[in-house]
């Protein structure tokens, strides 16, 4: 194990049930990805990026391979050691924003500290910083249902950041907002890993966010068909 | 220590997220409040009853115990001829003789139980010592409902006729010395009560008597062969009768509660289904599914949480003021007297601390257990789906 690979894939194979055959989403993938990467999976839709980017995530086990982050195998934890793993190292950017419907602009990003069980002041001084970063301290009490998609996706990076995590997985970040907000977006998430260090993986299709990829890794049909860096 | 902050935390959390649910919320708590009330409320009546019950049977009838003849049964009421006996006196025991009579008032013949009590007697609140200021022939005393039914009143005479001990008929007038009023229909009904001593000359009957009644300093040495029941056995068939009641009544408000139970299984089933990816978001953010089980699951469990808050404001002031001003039970008082059950013209509701505490538990409890049903799944649920909130 390299000390600089942040992420270690290794034979990753991912089959799901369909009726009563398997469908194969990922066929022995193998990828390093080192810390401070801004690395993109691209491919067509059904070519696995996102199924990729859940099992990093553990959110969901491969069912062949390792996966080892920091060097530890997150298919062989526990769901607790998941959930810790996720809460301390992990940040999540989803295409839907998953932001928490009754919760203020303010409690969403302030939510994965009250897990780290972090002081008020600490949790009060970290969440303004994330918005700051962000650019959205002005609107700290707001509720999300009162903020434009744009908005919506900044809070979620926020939230990602807040507890300054090894890794930031962004599954389609920028699919569902326009030219503007997209490039505010990806401009954003370029600083946090220029200025903390963070390691971005994405998921996406998108031209936009391709653009701005150091390393850009292309599925097809499950497996790595090219891996290519700028 | 940190399973306390977890548990503050998801107390916190379920909290916002009842009380940012809207109606939904309310209509569940108060439906659910609404049952607590009931509950408290038909309970505590029927705990001031049964105090009261107590005290008055305790007061009129029983005393601390009773002594009874062996051959005496009070259900029946052919033991009466034979159910009596001599007793060896005892300073802590008083003495009560009953015979079968009958009177005849507006010339009916109306058979009754003559009762002979001695007349300076105080271990019961019978007004006996209206017995002993008469100067008439035969003082008798009857309650309200037995004066009521034969149309009778203070000084009245009104012929009576009875049996003496070897079994030859006498009759004679007696004269209404005084009509008490109680609570107790056993010591009422078709019953006169007189001076013991009276009673013994006019029956022959010396020294002897149905059963006696103990104060709380009898020790049982004496009247060993007489049947000892103490004053939690003669109130044995009053409890059976209030549990009974209260039973029925549990009915009512069991269908109160269940029908608060629905709203909460429904408003968890709902929250399961629509809230999915609100879960996987928990998941992502580091949540266990334990735990995010556990959160539902408090979610629920909050909304009988508040229905007690809410609904001890409105109980407990409310039945404070009854517990002060009571029930008025005049519509059933009548009835009940004669279906020979102890109930007061006001019944003041009791609700003792832990009569609160055991409705709380209960509904708490059965609130947890029908929250937890629903939200089981999310144990199962695949994360990746519930993030994209796929149905």
């Amino acid at each position: 194990m390299n000390t600089n690979n942040i992420i270690e894939i290794q034979n990753v194979t991912k089959r799901f049930p369909v009726g009563e055959t398997e469908f194969t989403a990922l066929s022995d993938i193998n990828l390093k990805i080192k810390k401070g990467e801004f690395t993109g999976l691209i491919g067509p839709s059904g070519s696995g990026k996102t199924t990729l980017l859940n099992l990093i995530g553990a959110l969901d086990i491969p069912s062949e391979g390792e996966i080892l982050i920091s060097g530890k195998n997150v298919a062989v934890k526990s769901d607790a050691e998941s959930a810790l793993l996720r809460n301390e190292h992990i940040g999540f950017i989803f295409q839907s924003y998953n932001l928490l419907p009754v919760y203020s602009i303010f409690e969403n990003v302030e939510f994965p500290l009250l897990l780290q069980k972090k002081s008020k002041a600490e949790r009060k001084h970290a969440v303004m910083q994330a918005l700051d970063w962000v650019g959205l301290s002005d609107i700290a009490n707001k509720k999300p249902s009162q903020i434009s998609g744009g908005q919506a996706q900044r809070v979620a990076i926020a939230r990602s950041i807040v507890k300054k995590p090894d890794i930031v997985l962004a599954d389609e970040p920028t699919a569902n907002l326009d030219s503007t907000n997209a490039y505010k977006i990806m401009d954003i998430l370029k600083k946090l890993n220029e200025e903390l260090g963070i390691t971005f993986m994405f998921s996406s299709h998108d031209s936009k966010v391709i653009e701005y990829l150091r390393r850009v890794i292309t599925l097809e049909d499950g497996k790595v068909k090219n891996d290519e860096t700028k | 220590m940190d399973t306390l902050y977890n548990i503050g935390l998801s107390f916190r959390l379920a909290f916002r997220n009842i009380i940012s649910s809207g109606l939904r919320t309310w209509l569940t708590i108060t439906t659910l409040s609404l049952a607590f009330v009931m509950i408290l409320f038909f309970n505590s009546m029927y705990t001031g009853w049964e105090y009261q019950g107590i005290r008055d049977q305790v007061n009129w009838e029983f005393a601390q115990g009773q002594v009874i003849h062996p051959d005496y049964d009070k259900l029946d009421p052919f033991t009466i001829e034979s159910g009596h006996g001599n007793y060896e006196k005892d300073a802590h025991l008083t003495p009560v003789l009953i015979r079968q009579a009958n009177i005849y008032p507006d010339g009916r013949m109306v058979p009754i139980l003559l009762k002979g009590i001695p007349a300076d007697q105080q271990i019961v609140e019978l007004p006996t010592q209206l017995l002993k200021e008469s100067k008439v022939n035969i003082p008798a005393l009857i309650g309200l409902g037995m004066a009521q039914d034969n149309n009778l009143k203070v000084g009245d005479a009104i012929l009576m006729r009875w049996k003496d001990k070897n079994g030859t008929f006498d009759a004679q007038n007696i004269t209404i010395a005084g009509i008490f009023e109680t609570n107790v229909p056993t010591i009422d009904a078709g019953q006169i009560w007189i001076d013991l001593n009276r009673m013994n000359q006019l029956t022959g009957l010396q020294q002897e008597a149905t059963y006696l009644l103990a104060d709380a300093e009898y020790n049982q040495t004496t009247n060993a062969s007489w049947n000892y029941k103490d004053k939690e056995a003669l109130l044995k068939e009053f409890y059976e009768l209030i549990e009974l009641k209260r039973g029925g009544s549990s009915f009512l408000y069991g269908i109160l509660m269940l029908i608060a139970l629905i709203a909460i299984f429904d408003s968890q089933v709902f929250s399961v289904f629509k809230r999915q990816k609100e879960i996987g978001t928990y998941i992502a953010l580091g949540f266990t599914k334990k735990r995010v089980t556990f959160l539902f699951t408090l979610e629920g469990t909050m909304y009988a949480f508040i229905a007690t808050v809410v609904g001890s404001i409105i109980a407990i002031p409310l039945l404070s003021w009854l517990h002060e001003v009571g029930i008025p039970m005049t519509s059933n008082v009548d009835q009940s007297r004669k279906m020979g059950i102890t109930v007061g013209e006001y019944i003041y509701p009791l609700m003792t601390p832990e009569l609160f505490t055991k409705t709380v538990f209960w509904v708490v409890v059965l609130s947890a257990v029908i929250s937890y049903l629903p939200v089981r799944k999310i144990a199962k649920m695949n994360t990746v789906d519930a993030l994209k909130g796929k149905k």
